[in-house]
């Protein structure tokens, strides 16, 4: 594999390794604090990106300000998904199953309400347009300003959470709730209040992750529902519960997608075609072989669960 | 605005009630009887699908004793027409083929059904099973897919006809496949009827109930599941068979996760674990399905904006919410079984009617 695709495949693995990553602490956070698989993740991402398609139609160019956007409109559906369908399923001691397929049901209304949207309006497939710049050329490798915002920013909410939960009140109170929610309630937690900013926290991280992806690909209303089981693939290889686990293990996918990838195809000619089942593969072999992820390399710092 | 025609309607309409009923069935002798939460429906869907793809690419000119034309690449044209000259001339042939790619499909689909089952032996959650067949499921398409000779890639392959099509006549060719189609699901309907009610039927749901006791109770759980997955997904492959008939089209691309969802929102919708309910839930989403095609097409026509299309899905949605809230049994929820022995012991505890006693 000549070297200039193996720079390149290495920056992809950093930029998409970084949006999986922010995505996949959002699964990890549900599933821990919530005791939930939540397959509609993948819409509040899709949902964010459109929110901050729409600021940037509206002429609004400052990256932060659309990223703001897409983090209201992500929690805001975070937050509504948890209040009006699995709050209520919660209280009645439902097998886990109806919260996998009410989770499956709430993205697919998001997803379809957004194709209603994108199609009534023509709002399929742009490119939320931040100006390009490019910040360092050599031979086929470019960087752009793109990259410095994708990866930087990534990378220092991934820190923000990780310490929001090791080092805050709230992160504490999530822990708790994460390792034992009788125990939690009985000391005294507001666990609804609790629930509440954990929701709005995990719709949020996603939103934005959505805005970055649409500046560096486009945005469409299956952008998210396309990378939801790369997502669960990272999540899983952190065991479902180590942060650090899932950061590594959003990496890892990113990683196999495109260097792996990449490597099979100019070596032994395998076909682009197949990208696609790599996470799947990922996730078949970790479930079958080791269910508990990376988990066991970090019993320390940002587990939820110990 | 379009004429409806009735008769057409009420054909399309059990058609797929009958095709659906299959897949609703299956789902509910494997999740709804015996527990196993298969969200790898089309998976098993699909491979009756790609059965059917290949046996009338491959098997069927054979069958008619002539030469197969590979049916991708630049041969395709050539290929879709030996098909339809087939189907319009021998069928003989083509129901010889009919019958071998049901036979092939329950087969292979059973068998993959039955190795998945032993997966669960080794995963440490229950749950992951719901995620590992939804996955595997994916790999599958995309593997399928990624295969270039198998259906064609992209492409898929069009004009699987039906075995009727030799009649010429588009009402009455259609009359009888919806009669084929309805038929297999009510002996699939009474088979499943049968199995519940077994004493195989009660294991599996002492099985769902409360895994430990029953492996208490000296039953081996592992073979019973496997036993369950095996029957379901080949009840499953047929169903796929009969849908990539009554669409005249193989690809890969119907085969994905929503396909499953309906399914399930059928289940849901009719009454998990229970068979009638399975029917009731197919025979909802068909007629729905089938309002939404009509809905669509009027609306399109009249210069309507909104693609009607998509809000079958959020309704889909809306249907599986209020339903798992607010009726989590079904319309028909699961009625206790009635065996004879339950009925000797009714009689039993019954007072005698005062007439027979003086």
């Amino acid at each position: 594999m000549p070297p200039a695709l193996l720079t390149t495949s290495l920056v992809n693995t950093i930029q998409i390794g970084s949006l999986y990553a922010l995505m996949a602490l959002g699964i990890t956070l549900t599933f821990s604090v919530m005791k939930l698989p939540n397959f509609a993740h993948a819409d509040y991402v899709s949902a964010g990106a459109y929110a901050a398609l729409i600021v940037s139609l509206s002429g609004v160019l400052n990256p932060v300000v659309i990223m703001t956007a897409a983090f209201i409109v992500g929690a805001l559906a975070a937050l509504i998904s948890h209040l009006f369908v699995f709050k209520p399923l919660e209280g009645r001691d439902v097998s886990l199953y109806t919260l996998i397929l009410s989770s499956f049901a709430v993205g697919l209304i998001i997803r379809y309400i957004l194709f209603l949207m994108a199609d009534y309006f023509n709002l399929f497939d742009l490119r939320i347009a931040i100006p390009l710049r490019i910040l360092f050329r050599e031979g086929s490798l470019i960087l752009s300003n793109l990259f410095a915002w994708v990866v930087p920013t990534s990378i220092l909410l991934v820190i923000a959470l990780t310490l929001l939960l090791n080092r805050t009140p709230l992160g504490r109170e999530m822990r708790a709730l994460a390792n034992n929610s009788t125990l939690a309630r009985v000391i005294g937690i507001p666990v609804e209040r609790v629930k509440n900013h954990a929701w709005l926290l995990v719709g949020g991280l996603a939103g934005v992750a959505g805005a970055l992806w649409g500046m560096q690909t486009a945005v469409n209303p299956l952008m998210g529902w396309a990378a939801v089981l790369s997502v669960f693939a990272a999540a899983i290889l952190g065991g479902l519960s180590s942060f650090t686990g899932t950061i590594l293990g959003a990496y890892v996918v990113a990683f196999s997608e495109h260097t792996v990838m990449l490597f099979l195809n100019f070596n032994f000619g395998v076909d682009l075609a197949y990208k696609p089942a790599i996470p799947f593969i990922i996730i078949i072999a970790v479930l079958l072989t080791r269910p508990q992820g990376f988990t066991q390399f970090f019993q320390r710092g940002g587990d939820l669960q110990r | 605005m379009i004429n409806i025609d009735i008769g057409a309607t009420a054909i399309a309409i059990l058609t797929l009630f009958g095709i659906y009923s299959l897949m609703a069935i299956s789902l509910n002798l494997e999740y709804g009887i015996a527990g196993v939460p298969n969200f790898g429906q089309a998976l098993f869907v699909s491979i009756g699908a790609y059965t059917a793809g290949i046996t009338y690419t491959r098997v069927l000119p054979l069958l008619a004793g002539l030469d197969s034309v590979h049916p991708c690449g630049p041969t395709m044209g050539q290929a879709l027409q030996l098909r339809s000259e087939i189907m319009a001339t021998q069928p003989a042939a083509g129901f010889i083929n009919l019958a071998l790619t049901l036979l092939i499909a329950a087969v292979l689909s059973g068998a993959l059904g039955f190795i998945v089952s032993y997966v669960t032996l080794r995963l440490k959650e229950e749950w992951f099973l719901a995620l590992v067949l939804l996955v595997g499921g994916e790999t599958v398409r995309i593997v399928v897919r990624g295969a270039d000779d198998l259906i064609c890639s992209h492409n898929g392959i069009s004009a699987v006809a039906q075995p009727f099509y030799f009649l010429g006549d588009a009402r009455s060719s259609s009359l009888m496949f919806m009669i084929l189609c309805v038929a297999l699901a009510l002996i699939a309907y009474a088979y499943s009827q049968r199995l519940t009610r077994s004493p195989f039927g009660r294991m599996l749901k002492a099985l769902r109930e409360n895994e430990a006791a029953t492996r208490g109770l000296g039953k081996g759980i592992s073979l019973a599941r496997a036993q369950i997955m095996l029957i379901g997904s080949a009840i499953a492959a047929l169903g796929g068979v009969l849908f990539a008939l009554n669409t005249g089209f193989v690809n890969t691309n119907d085969f994905v996760v929503n396909l499953t969802l309906d399914i399930w929102v059928m289940v849901v919708l009719g009454g998990i674990g229970n068979n009638r309910g399975a029917l009731l839930g197919a025979a909802l989403i068909a007629i729905l399905d089938r309002f939404t095609q009509v809905a669509a097409i009027t609306l399109n026509m009249s210069g309507s904006e909104i693609e009607f299309n998509y809000v079958r899905f959020i309704a889909f949605g809306i249907i599986l919410l209020l339903m798992l809230r607010y009726r989590p049994g079904g319309l028909l929820p699961e009625s206790p079984l009635t065996t004879n022995a339950h009925e000797v012991l009714r009689r039993a505890r019954e007072p005698e009617p005062l007439s027979k006693r003086a």
